[in-house]
């Protein structure tokens, strides 16, 4: 009998967290009901996300944002950004869903957001394969998606919001290439996820951007998924395989960190230097970083967050149909433009 | 109440069926829960037959590890490489299809017998050299991750179904009969039937109770006690083999990244469903519950909103009040 008391007592504990949790929604929706049946029908039968638009005007827009791995401070700063864009319209209200790398999770973080009828889905698939079937699902059910900087295979998306890692990724290795060792130098690189775009289009960058110096040599590459912990691990290998490095370029700034520290383990930190990306302007972020020393450029990599939130407002409220790509721009961060940009940015 | 006569214990009565049942008890109340709790806008979320599709489907590839982790905890074991099984099997698949263009039986038997050649190993090496499940699965985890790295290079292989690329067939893993009632679903109630027999009604699924239970007895009662578990760990491999299979169609893709943590999930499914980890205790039918009991929690949270950080907590605390649950029931 106790036991069943304590089964129930906990049990109608987590309703309560529930109801608490979800009680707010709906006071705010009973009294839009009316106007949402008709705004949805009329939704429904619309073709596809991109012209659901003018129907009819509601109270509130509840916004679905699939994130694919929280464990990134890139992608904390990137829902920060969504959260500050949303916060000046206070019709939308946005749901955060996490799926900490793991594609099955994202599948079922976003059929949720299908099954509770989301007015518009922001979504960074963990990887363009595995996602592609859910997102089109979405789409195909009228909800508009808009894709923020990792795409899907296909098409099946409203929009995608990102910035140009090819570019970004051939000016890093034009740097190494001409302003840092014009004379050559040997090259480690440490890349992130495999199936991800941003990771591909950086490297193929990369190797674009040092094409002309025949001089400069990459000498081996490994993979460290994006987190600085395993680019501790595997850049010691690499160094351990290599004694002669001058230059170690990481695809972000945290694996750009890792391998710093790697290099500091071995004593060899002060012989190479160290190039990143994204730039955030966070404590623990690239231009910090450089201001510091420990890396001699990082760029600046926006998330994309606000452009989001504005393309909903667009499209939701204004009616507009929207670009199926805005490409976001980036900032070059070298030591003398570090302390500014920091700054500029809103860094503390 | 139950009635105890002198000498004789005749459990009858509302307490002792509830205890039999608790798992399946905390299963009912979470329904409940979930059918009042996830309603919006006048329409019940939860109680719809797409989200109890998308419920089932989503926990098919745990039920079905845990249906081989549960015969593993039974011996008293456990065992750690069903994620990396389930990974290596994964990539394996995709790239003998899309790279070496296998057809469809070729490639299943090949996915479920390094299934079982993984689970061989382990078996092994614990009976003969007469190490501990955690240790040998835990080197075994690490192999098979290292293997589906090798395997694909560190890619995932993207699959595609048609000539020149991966069997249809195999796609069929990823569809849903009648558009409605997902394929994996269906072979994960296959496979709980299935061993639910096995353990309840053949020699074999005695041996392993009583190995369990009590192993030095049941060895000197003559069971092959070291056969048995050999046995249980093919099967827990050949199981993470074929949800390795589902989950590369479900995701439409080979990952050797994927599956890392699901032993941890089929582990919480097994026992959550009462099972003890000293093992001897536990049924199909109970991991079964426990593993929908972990799919619902997800889905009720992930349909009000609830902040990810807190979904972890809520998770946890419902585990542990299931093993207190159990605990409370081993001392009676």
């Amino acid at each position: 009998m106790k036991k069943l008391c304590l089964i129930l007592a906990l049990l109608l504990a987590l309703t309560a967290v529930l109801a608490a949790c979800g009680s707010k929604t709906a006071t705010a929706e009973t009294t839009t009901a009316a106007a949402e049946t008709t705004a949805a029908a009329a939704a429904t039968t619309a073709a596809a996300g991109d012209t659901t638009a003018a129907a009819a005007k509601k109270d509130q827009y509840v916004i679905g944002m699939s994130q694919c791995n929280l464990g990134e401070p890139w992608r904390v700063a990137m829902n920060d950004q969504i959260a500050a864009a949303a916060a000046k319209h206070p019709e939308f209200k946005v749901i955060y869903s996490d799926a900490a790398q793991d594609n099955s999770k994202q599948i079922a973080d976003i059929e949720n957001f299908i099954q509770m009828g989301v007015d518009l889905l922001i979504a960074s698939p963990n990887e363009a394969t595995p996602l592609t079937n859910v997102i089109k699902k979405a789409y195909e059910a009228g909800i508009p998606v808009i894709l923020l900087d990792r795409k899907i295979d296909g098409d099946t998306y409203t929009q995608f919001i990102g910035a140009d890692n090819v570019y970004m990724g051939r000016e890093a290795g034009k740097y190494v290439a001409h302003t840092l060792f014009p004379d050559g130098a040997n090259l480690l690189e440490v890349k992130g996820l495999e199936g991800t775009s941003g990771g591909i289009d950086r490297d193929k960058g990369i190797a674009e951007g040092i094409a002309d110096n025949a001089k400069i040599k990459i000498l081996q590459k490994c993979n460290a998924d994006w987190l600085r912990e395993k680019a501790i691990t595997e850049t010691e290998s690499m160094l351990q395989a290599n004694s002669d490095v001058q230059c170690i370029i990481a695809l972000n700034d945290p694996m750009a960190e890792g391998a710093y520290t790697a290099a500091k383990n071995l004593g060899r930190e002060k012989d190479i230097k160290f190039i990143g990306f994204d730039g955030l302007p966070t404590p623990d972020g690239g231009i910090k970083s450089v201001m510091d020393g420990r890396l001699s450029l990082t760029l600046v990599y926006p998330t994309g967050g606000a452009e989001a939130i504005q393309s909903a407002y667009d499209l939701l409220e204004g009616g507009k149909t929207l670009e199926k790509t805005i490409t976001l721009g980036t900032e070059i961060i070298t030591p003398d433009t570090a302390a500014e940009a920091y700054t500029r940015y809103g860094g503390k | 109440m139950p009635q105890e006569t002198k000498g004789q214990l005749r459990p009858v009565g509302v307490k002792s069926v509830l205890k039999r049942f608790e798992s399946i008890l905390g299963l009912i109340v979470l329904l409940i829960v979930a059918s009042f709790v996830c309603i919006k806008n006048g329409k019940n979320l939860f109680l719809d037959i797409s989200n109890i599709m998308n419920v089932l489907r989503a926990v098919s590839e745990n039920g079905i590890i845990a249906a081989g982790m549960t015969m593993v905890i039974l011996l008293g074991g456990i065992d750690l490489s069903v994620g990396s099984i389930l990974g290596l099997v994964g990539t394996g698949t995709a790239a003998l299809m899309m790279h070496n263009h296998w057809g469809f039986i070729p490639t299943v038997l090949a996915g479920l017998a390094i299934g079982a050649a993984y689970g061989l190993f382990n078996g092994i090496v614990i009976t003969k050299m007469k190490m501990q499940p955690f240790l040998v699965t835990l080197a075994s985890m690490n192999m098979a991750r290292g293997l589906a790295r090798i395997w694909s290079n560190g890619a995932g292989v993207p699959l595609s179904y048609g000539p020149g690329l991966a069997p249809i067939e195999f796609e069929f893993l990823q569809e849903r009969l009648g558009g409605v009632v997902p394929v994996p679903a269906i072979l994960f109630i296959l496979i709980a039937v299935i061993f639910s027999v096995v353990l309840k009604r053949t020699a074999f699924g005695r041996q392993i109770y009583a190995t369990g239970g009590n192993k030095r007895a049941s060895f000197l009662a003559g069971i092959k006690v070291g056969a048995v578990t050999v046995w249980v760990f093919v099967l827990s491999g050949v199981l993470s083999a074929l949800s390795g299979m589902i989950h590369a169609a479900q995701v439409t893709q080979g990952g050797p990244n994927d599956g890392i943590g699901y032993e941890l999930n089929a582990v919480a499914a097994v026992c959550i469903g009462g099972s003890s980890l000293a093992g001897g205790k536990g049924t199909i039918f109970g991991t079964v519950v426990g593993a929908i009991i972990l799919g619902l929690l997800d889905n009720i949270m992930g349909l009000n909103g609830i902040n990810s950080n807190i979904q972890m907590i809520v998770k946890g605390l419902i585990l542990i009040l299931a093993v207190f649950m159990q605990a409370e029931r081993s001392r009676d």
